[in-house]
């Protein structure tokens, strides 16, 4: 039978919730504080963003205390009259057989438009005379329509679960599933999720139902794909924009950052947009952004980064004057970024060598790593005695014999002559 | 052949074997002879002396335990305030032992060193005159605040004359058994212009390839070593090769860690050697200054200066064309 695993392993009991413990344990005694009377407030407002298990809190508590919950959804209350039906049927009631009750309105953020006129003020009209507990669930508490009724609420907030929490939870789902899994695999999902966990659960299903194993080959794929085919739209409306406001809006769809997505243009650009003036144009206007991103960093103020989307978007499509579109160049990914993770490792082994190089010349490690490297380099390449010495008497590390060699068989024959004469 | 930097191999231990800066050598052996030190700033390129004869002159003070009387800061790595602070001051304030009642405290590369640091020094150097003399070596006596260089007796280290430069290196080639030809030693003194380190470490070098050593050897060893080939990258983005220049450029920010404001320096001075029309050389004066600007401003270093590159496409371009014409 198909079932949708968010709901087969759906957390029955409060602690089987993927975390915001503080805001459960919050709720919690809100919803204890009843037992000894009407506290001030009969509301408690649930907010966060989607997936973080507001609803799945609510129904793990009533399932724990034993409570009767009344749900409705946005759907279900479209006006005031139907709310107060609603309402005459759960709030003023006592409880008949001694079963507590609770009252969930759930997906405020859905009342909307002219047929929920009223709704709001109905559920605030409700929480004033409420006898039992009332939980309302939004995304956004803060929105305006929410105002007055929020003087009658318990605010709790609901945050995003750390990416090793919603890894836990999918660990187990695949336990009881009995596919093994490779951590890498979970850790994609987990991480694309964004800690929405809904959708960290139904990813997790399209890719793994009925399957013995899950690879990270499995999973990464099928993210790269659908990512990539995206930012290819994107840089094709800002490299061949016809206006500004079309450039301007691919950096909407982007799903890459706006650091990265500037990436992909610097490294895009010169491959299409060929004629010197176009291309300089482009260059200068990816300089102008790269200067207010500056901007942003000095100031600390982040509205500046308006005029660096207009640059970088508009001031590149609109750059293109006199390049002809002739056939197809392909996109390619940003080199540089590669690179400079490379050149990190690279540079400080550099320094690395510079402080042995501090330690016996009398030089600074910084312009020994600049100065008198290249000439060591040199040696090692060509003068396997002189280079097996010269690490000997710098005392350099295996790993430095190895960088400075360049080749593998330079840093066996030097590294063997080092072990022959210690 | 010897299997250690022979840069450090061949510096003069006394003050007696250096064979250069004559003047400067005396006036530091009156020191020696009357056994007290001013303050110093010891101000030159590089590669002339000015740690070696710091070191030296420590060592005639002080005996073969010298180190035990003095302390070398390299102000490029460590440039901080706190440095000066806490290693200076700890140092400094500690009173010595022996017959020279002060220690003597090396601050190489000290133009490197913050304002703030600086600053710090002054008073550091004021405080603990008596137990502590500094010597200050920097490139630019410039960089250093006023107040310092007026604490310190300054002295001027310059290149070797060339004379000196070929003696030193024949020395050196004949006792590590090599075979350095007149044209290669040209070349030596050409590539380094009398940086004597340098020289002697594209001496070492070449004669790890085993062969006599000429100027085509010496050529190769530097351009192997010097990668900021700016010259190379200008030219290519004339030629209308804008990838293979900013990949020229990537590389010597990213992989030879050249700072921008040395590239864009050097393509200032390219300019105007370049083989384009007068007027153009002012015009890309303009573009070159305001980019130098942006970069001050604290933008994305290879992002600034290949637009700069562009714009010598561009400009390349547009010479070419009224060329035609």
């Amino acid at each position: 039978m198909y079932q949708p695993w968010t709901v087969k392993y759906k957390p029955k009991t409060l602690k089987e919730v993927v975390g915001n413990r503080e805001a459960i344990q919050k709720f919690v005694e809100w919803v204890k504080s009843w037992d000894e009377g009407i506290p001030k407030k009969r509301a408690a407002f649930l907010y966060g963003p989607p997936g973080v298990g507001k609803t799945v809190t609510v129904e793990a508590l009533a399932n724990d205390f034993k409570m009767e919950l009344v749900e409705k959804n946005a759907s279900d209350y479209r006006t005031e009259e139907a709310v107060k039906r609603f309402a005459g049927l759960a709030s003023q009631y006592g409880s008949l057989f001694g079963t507590k009750r609770i009252i969930l309105f759930d997906e405020l953020d859905g009342l909307t438009g002219t047929a929920d006129k009223g709704g709001v003020k109905a559920i605030t009209d409700i929480i004033k005379m409420a006898q039992c507990p009332i939980v309302l669930i939004a995304n956004n508490a803060f929105d305006p329509r929410f105002a007055n009724l929020r003087n009658y609420c318990l605010l709790i907030e609901f945050k995003k679960p750390p990416t090793t929490d919603v890894l836990k939870h999918l660990k187990a789902i695949c336990l009881k599933e009995g596919i093994d899994a490779e951590e890498n695999a979970l850790k994609f999902i987990a991480q694309r999720s964004e800690g929405d966990i809904r959708s960290a659960v139904t990813d997790l299903q399209a890719l793994a139902q009925g399957k013995k194993r899950l690879t990270y080959d499995d999973v990464a794929w099928l993210g790269f794909r659908d990512r990539q085919e995206t930012i290819f739209t994107v840089l094709r409306m800002i490299l061949y924009g016809k206006t500004c406001e079309g450039a301007k809006r691919a950096v909407n769809m982007a799903d890459v950052d706006i650091d990265m997505l500037f990436e992909w243009i610097y490294e895009n650009v010169p491959a299409h947009l060929t004629d010197p003036h176009d291309l300089a144009a482009a260059m200068n206007a990816l300089s102008m952004a790269d200067v207010y991103r500056g901007r942003i960093r000095s100031t600390q103020d982040y509205s500046f980064i308006r005029y660096v989307i207009d640059f970088m978007t508009a001031g590149v499509a609109m750059a293109r004057v006199n390049t002809k579109t002739t056939g197809w160049t392909p996109f390619r990914f940003p080199e540089r970024i590669q690179a400079l993770s490379r050149s990190k490792e690279e540079r400080a082994m550099q320094l690395e060598i510079g402080r042995k190089i501090k330690r016996r010349c009398h030089i600074s490690a910084t312009r020994a790593s600049k100065e008198v490297l290249p000439y060591l380099r040199i040696i090692f390449k060509n003068n396997v005695e002189m280079a097996a010495g010269l690490a000997k008497w710098l005392d350099l590390s295996r790993e430095m014999v190895d960088y400075l060699a360049e080749s593998k068989e330079k840093a066996e024959a030097i590294n063997k002559l080092l072990s022959q004469n210690p | 052949m010897s299997f250690e930097m022979w840069a450090e191999k061949y510096r003069p231990k006394t003050l007696d074997e250096m064979v250069n800066q004559k003047e400067i050598v005396e006036r530091l052996k009156s020191f020696v002879k009357a056994k007290n030190v001013p303050h110093c700033i010891f101000a030159g390129p590089p590669g002339t002396g000015k740690t070696t004869a710091a070191l030296c002159l420590a060592r005639d003070l002080y005996g073969e335990s010298y180190r035990e009387y003095i302390m070398e800061l390299n102000a490029s790595d460590e440039r901080g305030i706190d440095v000066v602070r806490e290693t200076v001051k700890t140092f400094a304030r500690v009173r010595s032992i022996g017959e020279v009642p002060f220690k003597i405290m090396i601050l190489d590369e000290a133009d490197n060193m913050t304002a703030d640091a600086q600053q710090a020094l002054r008073r550091t150097m004021e405080r603990y005159t008596e137990t502590c003399r500094f010597i200050l070596c920097a490139n630019y006596s410039g960089k250093i605040i006023e107040p310092i260089q007026s604490r310190c007796a300054p002295f001027r280290f310059t290149y070797l004359p060339r004379e000196e430069h070929d003696k030193y290196l024949r020395y050196i080639a004949e006792n590590e058994g090599v075979k350095l030809l007149d044209d290669g030693l040209d070349a030596i003194y050409e590539v380094c212009g009398g940086d004597l380190r340098r020289a002697i470490n594209t001496l070492q070098a070449a004669a790890s390839l085993g062969k006599p050593i000429d100027a085509k050897i010496v050529y190769s060893i530097a351009g192997r070593a010097n990668p900021a080939d700016v010259q190379k990258m200008i030219e290519t983005a004339m030629k209308g090769n804008f990838l293979e220049a900013r990949k020229q450029l990537r590389d010597m920010i990213q992989k030879y860690g050249v700072a921008g404001s040395d590239i864009i320096r050097q393509i200032h001075t390219e300019i105007f050697r370049a083989d384009i029309p007068e007027p153009w050389k002012i015009k890309l004066a303009d573009i070159v200054g305001e980019i130098d600007y942006r970069l001050v401003e604290g933008a994305d270093e290879e992002v600034q200066l290949s637009a700069l590159l562009a714009r010598l496409v561009e400009a390349a371009h547009e010479i070419k064309g009224s060329r035609k014409v």
